[in-house]
């Protein structure tokens, strides 16, 4: 018997493409608003009930739903950035403040959230706890369709971003604004509104991985929070120095969650297997306390440079 | 003995339920405050030691009963058997107040214990790292206990739980008047000793860390010392709190959330004031009695709303929580210049 079916390769590389897509934003939003934003959470849970609401109400194909989500919940950020964020930037807060503000909203969000899952129960009788949109997927060579599309979206969208940051105007203002903001307002770049491009990048690309989600696992009110963790452990493994190296954490995670916990369960015993969660928790705080600037901030890289 | 049995309106079964709770609360936010108020760690992962003392309580009341009592266990285990010889338990804390606060003191003394263990293995990265950087490594300190109180069931029986025995079964019927005003003494108790601390010279060695970290060690102040003392401070307090938490409520499981234990302190401290003692009680107090406004008024609202009133409070606590960090940062009571432990009157002049 192999130690990993290869449809276990699969399972860990949808994963990883969907860590990934919430841990770059998870990064670049911590370069930017210098925030880890916690309301990440509640962009990727929103994200999965706009495709949902959308699937339920359309008879849609589920993929049909990924830009309206990213639209959607990238436009929901800029309210939590303009609304909250910005007075509090300007009333130069501390980063503890930042982060409650952000968790404040994570919450109002789950309590929006809540409402409108219970309300499609009660007035629509459409079951919205623990849904599962899989039996609309394909089915391509054995192999689900969301593996496909999953791994598709996220090479996109790193290829995507990094013409965005490396070739663009927009791109040069927003390195600028993450190296230093009042030299890069002295020179002219509106930081506002290139901090709220940045906003909206970084949750509507968690608003993908959100509308993906169901397609994969079973989504919940609770589902950006039982994630938020291993967001940040991809964004911590990947290091805070670059924005790619999210995809190389979110890979990381994967591997060692999923294909980790599969060897060890067949080899040391099944008792190992609830233990899973605690994967991200030990590495995130292991790679913290031993190299807190991760594998991107890794002094081998120089040398492709 | 003649049992007194009083008839308690709801509504003041009601008020000694927010109470107690605003208790527990209290001691746990204590804990809070010294180290995020008073010290400036980000503590995201309170939730750790809270579900460090539930669990030690969830682990310990019934066996420490059955010691205490010398209860034969007939060989039952304490997962099995729980309910069994738990109620034995019962019967004997009924029998005699004396047993029942000499089972509470075990429970919250080895709680205190555990905490402090908790506190010392959550300062390892405090002492090192940035205070975002910590704040994350803390939130997933946070919730890894709950990992292994579903994994582990020998530790609380895994997800379903255990209960504990009631140490305030002697009360009978009076039960809920003296479980709270109990809490409400433990609570004071924890108010007036953070209030000492924050006046002792290692209070005030605290807020000059958190005021300015670099000035503080320029004038020879140890650092990771003085942050240590603060994290086993409030680990003890939190653990205390929580191991209260389940002695009140009668059962434990690995349910403990970063949300309830972590958030909504936060959140408390924020509202009355981070940093102020007075502060915290008021922040706890407002918090419960707005929340369990929505509460009692819920049955009102649950036929006109088609959802849970439960999500009407996520939505106006958040709201609220918002609105006092941009307008009102300092919170509702202010953290003031405080006068030393012991000193004379004149001297502060």
């Amino acid at each position: 018997m192999a130690l990993i079916e290869p449809f276990t390769i699969a399972e860990t590389l949808i994963y990883a493409s969907l860590l990934s897509l919430m841990g770059v934003g998870v990064t670049l939003l911590y370069k930017t608003s210098k925030v880890p934003n916690f309301a990440h959470a509640s962009f990727v849970t929103l994200g999965g009930y706009v495709n949902f609401s959308l699937v339920s109400a359309f008879g849609w194909n589920p993929y049909l739903g990924l830009p309206i989500a990213f639209v959607l919940v990238g436009g929901e950020s800029l309210l939590l950035f303009f609304l909250v964020l910005e007075p509090l930037r300007k009333a130069k807060c501390s980063v503890a403040f930042l982060m409650i503000a952000t968790l404040a909203w994570h919450i109002a969000m789950l309590g929006f959230l809540g409402a409108y899952a219970d309300s499609l129960e009660t007035l629509l009788r459409i079951p919205s706890r623990n849904v599962i949109l899989s039996r609309l997927d394909f089915t391509l060579a054995g192999l689900p369709g969301i593996f496909y599309v999953s791994v598709t979206v996220t090479v996109v969208a790193a290829v995507a971003l990094y013409f965005v940051i490396e070739r663009t105007n927009i791109g040069i203002a927003l390195r600028a604004c993450m190296e230093n903001q009042n030299l890069a307002a002295a020179v002219g770049i509106n930081t506002t509104r290139m901090l709220g491009i940045a906003w909206f990048l970084a949750a509507g690309l968690a608003g993908v991985a959100g509308a993906l989600l169901p397609l994969w696992t079973q989504l919940s009110t609770g589902s950006g929070d039982t994630l938020i963790a291993a967001m940040f452990c991809v964004s911590i493994l990947g290091g805070l120095e670059t924005l790619y190296g999210a995809f190389a954490g979110g890979l990381i995670l994967a591997f060692a969650q999923i294909v980790g916990t599969t060897i060890l369960a067949k080899t040391v015993g099944l008792w190992i297997t609830p233990y899973q969660p605690v994967v991200p928790l030990l590495l995130m705080a292991i790679v913290l306390m031993t190299n807190p600037k991760g594998i991107g901030g890794m002094k081998v890289w120089r040398r492709f440079k | 003995m003649e049992k007194v049995q009083m008839n308690f309106e709801p509504i003041i079964l009601f008020a000694l339920e927010v109470l107690a709770y605003v208790s527990i609360y209290l001691i746990v936010n204590e804990g809070l405050n010294i180290q995020l108020g008073v010290t400036g760690i980000t503590q995201f992962g309170l939730v750790f030691a809270v579900s460090g003392g539930a669990f030690t309580a969830g682990y310990l009341a019934t066996r420490a009963g059955v010691w205490m009592f010398h209860i034969n266990t007939g060989g039952l285990d304490f997962i099995n058997g729980n309910i069994i010889l738990t109620t034995e338990v019962n019967s004997m804390t009924k029998a005699q107040p004396l047993n029942g606060f000499a089972l509470l003191l075990i429970v919250i003394i080895v709680a205190g214990i555990v905490g402090a263990l908790l506190g010392i293995i959550s300062s390892v990265p405090a002492i090192n790292l940035r205070s975002d950087y910590l704040g994350i490594t803390l939130l997933a300190f946070g919730e890894i206990l709950n990992v292994f109180g579903t994994a582990y069931t020998p530790l609380i029986g895994g997800p379903p739980g255990v209960i504990v025995p009631d140490v305030w079964a002697w009360a009978g019927g009076n039960r809920f008047v003296a479980s709270t005003f109990t809490l409400v003494a433990l609570a004071g108790m924890a108010y007036l000793y953070i209030e000492y601390v924050i006046r002792s010279p290692l209070g005030r060695t605290m807020r000059a860390i958190r005021d300015n970290e670099a000035a503080a060690q320029s004038l020879g102040k140890n650092l990771p010392r003085c942050r240590l003392e603060a994290i086993v401070i409030g680990s003890v307090l939190a653990s205390i709190g929580g191991a209260l938490f389940v002695l009140y409520a009668g059962s434990v499981t690995p349910t403990l959330t970063r949300y309830t234990w972590t958030f909504i302190p936060w959140l408390m401290l924020l509202l009355g004031g981070l940093g102020s003692n007075v502060g915290t009680l008021v922040g706890t107090a407002t918090w419960f009695t707005l929340y369990d406004l929505i509460l009692y008024y819920k049955f009102y609202l649950q036929n006109i709303l088609p959802f849970d009133v439960v999500w009407l409070n996520y939505i106006l606590l958040g709201i609220i929580v918002m609105l006092i960090l941009i307008f009102r940062p300092q919170g509702l009571i202010p953290e003031k210049p405080l006068r030393a432990a012991g000193a004379a009157k004149s001297s502060t002049q």
